[in-house]
């Protein structure tokens, strides 16, 4: 690590600062300016902090910052600083960048293209259904950045996870459970995708990381799609940072009235891109969808898929009449198609079309 | 002068034979008891000095005293009343020439002589029975009970004045006349599914648990049915066999849970509240042992309504009486297994508000809260609930109305089909029913076609089940392919069986 990382290194995780000030100088860092001019004031900053209560004497700065990367080391993270090469550039570009972000994981995963997929921890069954899928065909184009909450950013996870193209924002210090019941999920993602976090070691989420944390997931990213939101869901403070860094807006559509889905249906409102799938997004970045082999379905099952599709929704008894099968039959149809991706339960014996 | 007559005490299940030994000798007038009588015996001297005071006869005057032989068992309850009243008489030299041999006597007193029935009679019965007794002199209220034994000569009788004249030849009391066992003759139950509107998916679940002796765990919101669905399964399940109904009524018997009936001619269905302990629950008590609601259960249902309610280790202890069909419990008392086979039906909210996964109801539990909720039951006991079903919460009038819902004989005639498939299939392997096939029977009964494996494989993948889940949906597979009266497990099968694995999702 060279002067300046080690600089910025010191002052997001060493520097005797209070939380409030640490916060005022982490936003002084960085105005919308060229990024050479920006470095020049980040320095000067460190420079006059430090100044102030080492007395110019700039030797134990070095041996502090080189002993929290020692640290840092021994719990398998790594610091990528504005200073260093690979510090992404699309987040360099927002107004109020991370000085360092602490990783855990595959480091090769900052260069590469990234898109956002953020869901409500509410969030209806086919939504997440959805969101898996999505996530799984775009983790071949794009690096899928999400969170790593219940709900929505777990069924991108469970997508995305397998091709280890995922990134995981925490809203707390990278050696942090959060949530408690997704530790071992955290493990495997540090061990197939990426860890990013803002925050130094032991750092507990508040309130407040989770909004700056929505800022790093939209900056990041060059575009989001919201799988649910309610009404007042911090997953719209995500859209909300996207739009004002210039980003794409994608929404999965909610039935009106769906409270779960409030949120995406108001963002289509405002203009954002109605989503139902991977192509909608691929097509966007003007990316051809990889052809994909339609499943294999039964005489049975195409009937059954063709009943659901028309219905949109409906209880597996009025599937069954419609169809003209007895309930089990339809159960066990339904459920095949469950398996085959193309339909999703909706609580109460309901079974729901998916795209 | 020493009379000796014979009486049973009961340890569990079992009767166990008790000498009621009087000795009558000049001295000082006392009235001693030996032999291990607790309070509950020791105070039936009062009430035999009473009743055969009252009864017109003469309590031996000088020193008695009283044996229970063997004197190494702990005696309780009141049935010794009329075996001791009897012995002092005899002792006392009222009934020279009545011949006592062999007969054994059972019945509580009340203080003017007239004889009150006693719990457990059925299996005292049926341990003397075994043991060359023949001749029975038993409370007239239980001789319904009793009437159910069969190749032996029982007396009823009401008061101990009845007892002397017919021990003495002066009355003639005819035995109780043998009655036939007829199942569901005493039906209690009124509940049938043709009473349940709609809910079509969880009948079926209902079918297929009843037709495997698979247990069934019902999710759904509050106020949906799941308890009305559950006291069905007793009239869907085969009727009892004599053997069967013998074994139940003599828990009952024990339990005094036994109604005039005389026999339970109807599969058992408990509801414990979720506030039951352990011990109320498996068994147990003081000195004596009883049996718990598991027991009572036997050959029946045991309902859980509300199963995240109860105590975690009062779940837990149900683990083993599931697997093993029996429950032996250690107590002050002594050591007793009784038989435990039941049918478990839990029901359960999908959350604590209960409005997760509904369609048209917002959820306002937080991830965290659903997540302590269905921890409250364990792995390993879900792990024994082979199907899991959500019921309907929307109103289903639209589909209900009008139709015709099939009746609880109908499905019954079904699932004795398949059972009967099962009893050919397990012939002398021990096991009844498809539910309790372990690794090697699975292995030999349930092999999947290649589609069938793929289908599984792929179910595997894409839900992350557990090795356990894949044993519950081959299992499950199984009994609906009996149910289609199929050889084979068919595709179709494995794929109604993988949709009622909710709990996989849950866990």
């Amino acid at each position: 690590m060279n002067a300046a990382e080690l600089d910025y290194l010191w002052l997001a995780a060493c520097a005797p600062l209070s939380e409030k000030e640490r916060h005022a100088v982490l936003r002084a860092c960085g105005r919308a300016l060229p990024p050479a001019e920006l470095e020049k004031i980040c320095a000067a900053v460190i420079q006059s902090a430090a100044d102030g209560v080492y007395k110019g004497d700039g030797a134990p700065r070095a041996r502090e910052a080189e002993a929290y990367l020692a640290r840092l080391e021994k719990a398998g993270c790594f610091a990528v600083t504005l200073a260093s090469a690979d510090y992404p550039a699309a987040l360099r570009a927002i107004p109020d960048p991370p000085l360092v972000l602490f990783c855990k994981g595959r480091r090769e995963l900052l260069a590469a293209r990234k898109f956002c997929i953020v869901g409500a921890r509410s969030i209806p069954p086919w939504a997440a259904k959805t969101g898996t899928a999505i996530a799984a065909e775009l983790a071949g184009r794009f690096a899928v950045v999400t969170g790593i909450a219940e709900g929505g950013d777990a069924a991108v996870i469970a997508g995305a996870l397998p091709a280890g193209s995922l990134i995981s924002v925490l809203p707390c210090g990278p050696d942090r459970d959060y949530p408690a019941a997704h530790a071992a999920l955290k493990r495997q993602i540090a061990q197939q995708g990426l860890i990013i976090s803002e925050y130094p070691l032991g750092m507990l989420s508040q309130k407040f990381t989770f909004h700056e944390r929505n800022r790093v997931l939209a900056g990041l990213s060059e575009g989001v799609l919201v799988l649910a939101a309610g009404q007042k869901s911090g997953t719209l403070i995500t859209a909300d940072r996207a739009l004002a860094y210039g980003r794409d807006v994608f929404a999965l559509p909610h039935n009106a009235g769906a409270p779960q889905g409030a949120g995406c249906n108001e963002l289509i409102k405002q203009g954002a891109y109605l989503c139902t799938d991977a192509g909608d997004v691929l097509a966007m970045f003007g990316m051809e969808r990889a052809e994909r082999s339609a499943p294999s379905l039964t005489e049975q099952e195409q009937k059954m898929l063709a009943v659901l599709r028309g219905a949109g929704e409906g209880h597996a008894a009025a599937l069954a009449k419609a169809a003209g099968v007895p309930v089990w039959e339809a159960q066990a149809t339904l459920s095949s198609l469950e398996l085959k991706g193309l339909a999703a339960r909706a609580g109460g014996n309901m079974y729901t079309a998916l795209k | 002068m020493i009379a000796k007559i014979v009486c049973y005490a009961l340890q569990g299940l079992e009767g166990v034979p008790v000498e009621v030994e009087t000795d009558v000798a000049k001295g000082m007038p006392a009235y001693d008891m030996v032999g291990l009588p607790d309070a509950s015996v020791k105070e039936s001297k009062d009430r035999v000095r009473s009743a055969i005071k009252n009864s017109g006869l003469l309590f031996p005057m000088g020193k008695i005293t009283i044996n229970f032989a063997p004197a190494d068992i702990r005696k309780e309850g009141s049935a010794f009343d009329l075996a001791v009243a009897v012995s002092l008489l005899k002792a006392g030299e009222q009934l020279t020439g009545a011949d006592t041999q062999g007969i054994v006597f059972l019945g509580e007193l009340a203080l003017d002589g007239t004889v009150r029935p006693i719990a457990g009679l059925l299996p005292i019965l049926i341990s003397a029975k075994a043991c060359g007794y023949t001749r029975f002199v038993v409370p007239a209220a239980n001789a319904r009970e009793a009437a159910y034994l069969g190749g032996a000569d029982i007396y009823p009788v009401t008061s101990l004045k009845e007892t002397v004249r017919f021990l003495t030849g002066e009355e003639h009391i005819p035995p109780v006349a043998p009655e036939r066992f007829i199942p569901r003759l005493h039906a209690k139950e009124t509940a049938d599914l043709k009473f349940v509107k709609g809910q079509p998916v969880a009948r079926r679940a209902l079918e297929i648990a009843v037709a495997g002796g698979h247990n069934l765990l019902l999710v759904g919101p509050p106020g949906t049915g799941k308890t009305m669905l559950a006291r069905c399964i007793p009239s869907v399940m085969p009727d009892l066999t004599f053997g069967e109904a013998l074994e139940i009524t003599k828990i009952h018997s024990v339990a005094g849970t036994l109604g005039e009936e005389g026999i339970i001619s109807e599969r058992p269905f408990r509801t414990p509240h979720h506030t039951a302990t352990t011990v109320a629950m498996c068994g147990g008590g003081n000195r004596a042992v009883h049996p718990g609601e598991i027991s009572l259960a036997h050959g029946g249902v045991l309902f859980l309504d509300e199963l995240p309610e109860y105590k975690r280790s009062t779940l837990e202890a149900l683990r083993q009486p599931l697997e093993d069909g029996t429950i032996t419990v250690s107590r002050a008392g002594g050591t007793l297994t009784f038989p435990a086979r039941f049918m478990l039906c839990a029901s359960m909210n999908p959350c604590p508000c209960g409005n997760y996964g509904s369609a048209d109801k917002v959820c306002t539990c937080s991830p965290s809260e659903i997540r302590r909720y269905r921890k409250k039951i364990s792995g390993p006991l879900l792990d024994r609930i082979d199907l899991q079903v959500e019921v309907d919460s929307v109103p289903y009038d639209a589909l209900a109305s009008g139709e015709e819902q099939e009746s609880s004989a109908a499905v019954r005639e079904r699932v004795n089909m398949a059972r009967a498939i099962q009893n050919v299939r397990f012939e002398e392997t021990g096991i009844r029913t498809n539910a309790e096939m372990g690794e090697r029977e699975l292995a030999v009964c349930c092999r999947l076609s290649a589609e069938g494996e793929r289908i599984l494989r792929e179910a595997f993948e894409r839900m992350n089940l557990s090795a356990r889940a894949r044993a519950r949906i081959l299992k499950v597979s199984r009994t609906i392919a009996d149910l289609a009266a199929c050889e084979e497990i068919l595709p179709a099968h494995v794929y109604e069986a993988v949709s009622y694995r909710l709990g996989d999702m849950l866990e």
